[in-house]
């Protein structure tokens, strides 16, 4: 599909319908408890508990950062794009693991305490920061990167819309580990290639230009690979681009039925 | 004190630093050294596409893209690196292709290609589709496809390693009977944020490609860890900063939070309207309207809510309205951030117009190189070895305002040259010897911010530092706000030396982090502010209301600010200029 | 202030615990994952057919007895039948308690016990049942004695 030209130029001018772009942002009072970890100070894990008051507009992440800010300077979490687009700031809210800075409070029943925690199956190093060396190590296994056999065209590979739609739902992952610390499977000893290890490699298999799906495959039918999944979708439910992780998988399970029968 | 030696050093692994690090890690030894996680760089925001006149979908030629990114820059863009941008901005594209990047598609399979604000067919006839994209992800696109190629070139990353230090060392040089001080670089200091620990990387080639400083701003699209660490550490060692008074405020911000609406959907053909449900940028730039540069329409913005003809219950915000577009339509070419404005705002975009405001965006000024990705100790002096590439440097190829999607192009671009370049000095150069002591800056720097019982908290500081530059150093200055707010930061910085950090620890200590960031912000909102007062004309994204007009006979010159505390009335920053470089257009008025 | 060292977090780049030994490359998992699926789908159809003769047809439940159980072992397509109900169905839930053990030991000496314990019941089970379809005897004599049913011929 090929940008369509605009036919119809939009008017000058519209009449506005009332109240357009949101009225006043309310306010309101909510409780922050977050999963507190330094080894330099304790063995032990323990809970701080915080009031604070938040916006309509703001994110959990605002909430940690007025912490912060404003009462523990020692509470240590990652974050960047603060848009939920770098990925730094997985974390599991209220037992469910979200973006700190995709998930509005006022979405969250402001009633109880909101908990926040580390990321599960992941060493913590300290508060909300777990090591992610063996996240990436199962993402570079998986061999991330187009594989190509033959001569290099001049200009760009072709490729049909089709063949670029076959692929698109997961190339949208941003590495932030939501789903593969939501998978019961991997809590269990981090063995597991994780959820998203395959859908990087499933980003490969299907891209029509890639000629390595074959080995990603072998790589992926070891006993830790995609026969460990177990369908519970929890890493659907995690992601927060929206892909749906768990018919990646599935269809990576195909993929390796269909090449060896 | 552990020392590691490499050929190259590369400093952040944003596009710049890891299209660099393809380039110099299969020619010599190359560690990339980020104070975040690859993936995490802000590079992977970028939305709309990147321009290159491939002429897949219309005609188009390299030519016209040199003289739109000159216009565009308001002719203060250095013509020969204009050259080389739009010349290899087709390669560019194209090597992306081959490393595996997911372009959108042409009915015949080619890469696909959309308009985009300021970028023209024949020097200004009409709008041309020569952005490149992958729907609105390509700044994700582009940073996932190079780390996958630095992961497939197995390239060192030492993730989290915070650079805080350049090391160079001043030689005097003999020539023509002259003589001068040449700086050399021999490395840089870096804190690993895991265990507090100080590493000297001795290096024979340095790639400075850390990114900008829009965090000087409150309302901004930049991340958090945006905040001139790479500019601040050459500015402290003497490097010069060059046209820092040029910031770019990005026309459409969800309003309030800063959070990027690509220029892609007014490509697609959005429009925006003030409270009257005018289109107000036909009065603005009757020609391309609404895909005018972004300055243009960012201050049209700002004069629409300055004459009380803004939306919301402060009139503070306009709107911008995709409602006479297919759902469809957006949905397959704006998804992520029609996502945006129902996430953040709760505004359905199918059918209601979307509050935003011009938000804080890109620094176009920064370390002064040539071509060669070279660094420059002044105005024709190139320091060897070492390089810059991206936000962080200034070729200048954004001149006084940078045209969309040229910042992927420009990582892309002098990313690649700078990479192949340091590592081919590294071939044939020697290590310099690492100074002696050379952690004692660093390890100063860090002491002070640590011990410090002073009271001070490093978020009042920053939120007030953020305050005064989007009140007075914004869209609109004038001599008066740019005084005031040199006045504030001054104050600011003696309470800088009284603040505390809470946190004593070693172990990711980000709250002493937070505390050295704040010092670079502090340094680079006093140089933008000295620049911008020091630029007594109008031109690009720096409007002064005093001085409406573009005065091409005193101020078509670079500046260039030098660290110099002799200079007490700019707080501490030496003006300079540098002349631009003209090859084939002389300026002309500036019409869209 | 005196700060305590702490090992950095990254000096052994991946914690050991991560690493994967590289050692099963054959399909032994994708067959055990296929042979779930496909023992499944046949199991559910075997069973409801083992259920309806026994429980639903005829007399129903109270038809069931020694006799009832002989006679149907009689023929020999009732004996493949239970004979292949036996077999999927222990492999079948072997299967599937061996990955919930892979699941949820976090030892791999727990496993090994565990799995030890599970592969040893399920041998005797697999075998005991298979010799009882081909050896029942409904009036067994067992020391001289007859054990005998009412259904039994007398002797």
């Amino acid at each position: 599909m090929s940008t369509p030209t605009i036919e119809k130029e939009p008017a000058s001018k519209v009449e506005l319908p009332a109240g357009v772009g949101g009225g006043e942002i309310p306010s309101f009072d909510i409780t922050l408890k977050v999963r507190r970890y330094n080894p330099e100070v304790s063995d032990e894990a323990h809970w701080d508990e915080w009031q604070l008051t938040m916006y309509g507009t703001d994110r959990v992440l605002d909430a940690l950062h007025k912490v912060k800010w404003e009462h523990d300077g020692s509470v240590s979490f990652r974050r960047s794009c603060a848009h939920g687009v770098c990925g730094s700031d997985a974390m599991r809210i209220n037992g469910r693991n979200r973006l700190a800075c995709k998930t509005l409070l006022k979405d969250l029943d402001t009633s109880k305490p909101i908990l926040v925690e580390p990321i599960k199956g992941l060493p913590v190093e300290k508060d909300l920061i777990v090591d992610m060396e063996p996240f990436f190590q199962s993402y570079r296994e998986i061999m991330p990167f187009l594989i190509t056999k033959g001569h290099e065209p001049t200009r760009e590979r072709l490729q049909s819309a089709e063949d670029r739609e076959r692929y698109d739902d997961t190339t949208k992952c941003i590495l932030c580990a939501a789903c593969t610390s939501s998978c019961p499977v991997f809590w269990t000893d981090g063995q597991y290639f994780g959820p998203a290890a395959i859908v990087n490699a499933h980003r490969f298999i299907f891209d029509s230009r890639d000629d390595a799906g074959d080995m990603r495959l072998e790589i992926l039918n070891d006993k830790e690979g995609v026969w460990r999944c177990r369908t519970t979708f929890n890493c659907s439910e995690a992601c927060p681009r929206g892909i749906q992780v768990t018919k990646a998988i599935s269809e990576v399970k195909q993929a390796i039925l269909t090449r060896k029968i | 004190m552990q020392v590691h030696k490499y050929d190259v050093v590369i400093v952040g692994a944003g596009g710049a630093g890891m299209r660099a690090a393809i380039e110099s890690g299969q020619r010599a030894r190359t560690a990339v050294l980020t104070k975040l996680y690859p993936t995490r760089s802000h590079t992977g925001a970028a939305q709309g596409g990147m321009c290159a006149a491939l002429a897949n979908v219309e005609e188009d030629n390299w030519e016209w893209h040199t003289f739109d990114t000159v216009k565009g820059g308001d002719y203060l863009v250095d013509q020969d690196a204009a050259e080389v941008m739009a010349k290899e901005a087709i390669d560019a594209v194209l090597d992306l292709e081959k490393m595996g990047l997911p372009f959108n598609r042409t009915p015949e399979g080619r890469i696909d290609q959309r308009r985009f604000g300021g970028h023209t067919r024949d020097h200004g006839k009409a709008p041309v589709r020569r952005s490149c994209y992958a729907a609105d992800r390509t700044g994700h696109m582009i940073l996932q496809t190079l780390y996958q190629n630095c992961v497939k070139h197995n390239v060192e990353f030492y993730n989290e390693y915070y650079v805080l230090d350049l090391l160079m060392v001043d030689q005097e040089v003999t020539e023509n009977g002259v003589t001068r001080l040449q700086k050399r670089v021999a490395g840089v200091v870096s804190y690993d944020l895991a265990s507090g620990e100080l590493h000297v990387f001795q290096a024979k080639s340095v790639i400075f490609a850390s990114g900008g400083v829009g965090k000087v701003y409150k309302t901004t699209s930049n991340a958090h860890t945006l905040t001139g660490d790479g500019m601040g550490i050459a500015f402290r060692r003497g490097i010069p900063l060059e046209d820092m008074e040029f910031f770019q405020f990005h026309p459409t911000g969800l309003a309030g939070l800063g959070i990027l609406l690509s220029e892609a959907a007014r490509g697609e053909g959005a429009i925006l309207r003030n409270s009257e449900g005018e289109r107000f940028m036909e009065r603005y730039a009757p020609t391309i309207k609404d895909l005018a540069p972004r300055d243009i329409v960012a201050r049209s913005m700002a004069n629409e809510v300055r004459e009380g003809r803004g939306s919301g219950p402060n009139k503070d915000y306009v709107l911008l309205d995709l409602t006479h577009l297919e759902p469809a339509h957006i949905d397959a070419k704006l998804p992520d951030i029609t996502e945006f404005a129902r996430t953040y705002l709760g505004v359905e975009p199918y059918t209601e117009p979307v509050p935003v405001f011009p938000t804080a965006h890109y620094a176009m000024g920064g370390i002064p190189t040539n071509i060669k990705a070279e660094v420059l100790q002044d105005n024709d002096t190139i320091v060897p070895g070492l390089y810059a590439a991206g936000e962080v440097a200034c070729v200048s190829v954004h001149g006084s305002n940078r045209l969309g999607t040229n910042s992927l192009l420009d990582i892309n671009v002098f990313g690649k040259r700078a990479g192949i370049y340091a590592a081919e000095y590294a071939l044939t150069a020697d290590f310099v010897d690492i100074p002696a002591d050379p952690l004692a800056d660093t390890v100063a720097l860090l002491d002070t911010a640590r011990s410090s019982e002073g009271g001070e908290r490093v978020a009042q500081i920053r939120k007030e530092l953020q305050d005064i530059m989007d009140a007075n150093v914004q869209v609109f200055r004038t001599e008066e706000t740019l005084l005031e707010a040199l006045r504030v930061i001054d104050g600011l910085e003696e309470r800088y030396k009284r603040i505390s950090v809470q946190d004593k620890g070693k172990r990711f200590n980000l709250d002493l982090l937070e505390a050295v960031e704040l010092g670079f912000l502090l340094d680079m909102a006093k140089v933008m502010t000295a620049a911008a007062l020091h630029r007594k004309e109008s031109r690009g994204g720096h409007f002064r209301e005093d001085y409406p007009n573009r005065d091409d006979e005193n101020f078509m010159t670079h500046s260039m600010a030098y660290k110099d505390p002799s200079a007490v009335e700019t707080s501490g920053v030496r003006l300079e200029t540098k002349p631009v470089i003209f090859t084939r257009y002389q300026p002309m008025e500036r019409k869209y | 202030m005196a700060v305590p060292t702490v090992e950095s977090p990254r000096s052994g780049r991946v914690s050991p615990g991560y690493s994967r030994t590289r050692s099963s490359r054959g399909n032994f998992e994708m067959g055990a994952w296929l042979f779930m699926r496909l023992s499944g789908v046949v199991l559910v159809v075997m069973i409801f057919v083992h259920l309806w003769t026994s429980l639903v047809a005829g007399d129903g439940i109270s038809q069931v007895d020694f006799g009832f159980v002989a006679g149907k072992w009689a023929s020999p397509i009732w004996q493949a039948w239970d004979l292949v109900l036996l077999w999927l169905a222990m492999l079948h839930g072997t299967n599937g308690v061996r990955t919930i053990i892979n699941d949820y030991a976090e030892k791999n000496s727990t496993r090994m016990w565990l799995k030890g314990v599970l592969y040893t019941a399920t041998v005797v089970i697999i075998l005991l049942g298979t010799l009882v379809i081909f050896t029942f005897d409904p009036c067994p004599v067992i020391d001289g004695v007859a054990h005998v049913a009412s259904y039994c011929p007398t002797a």
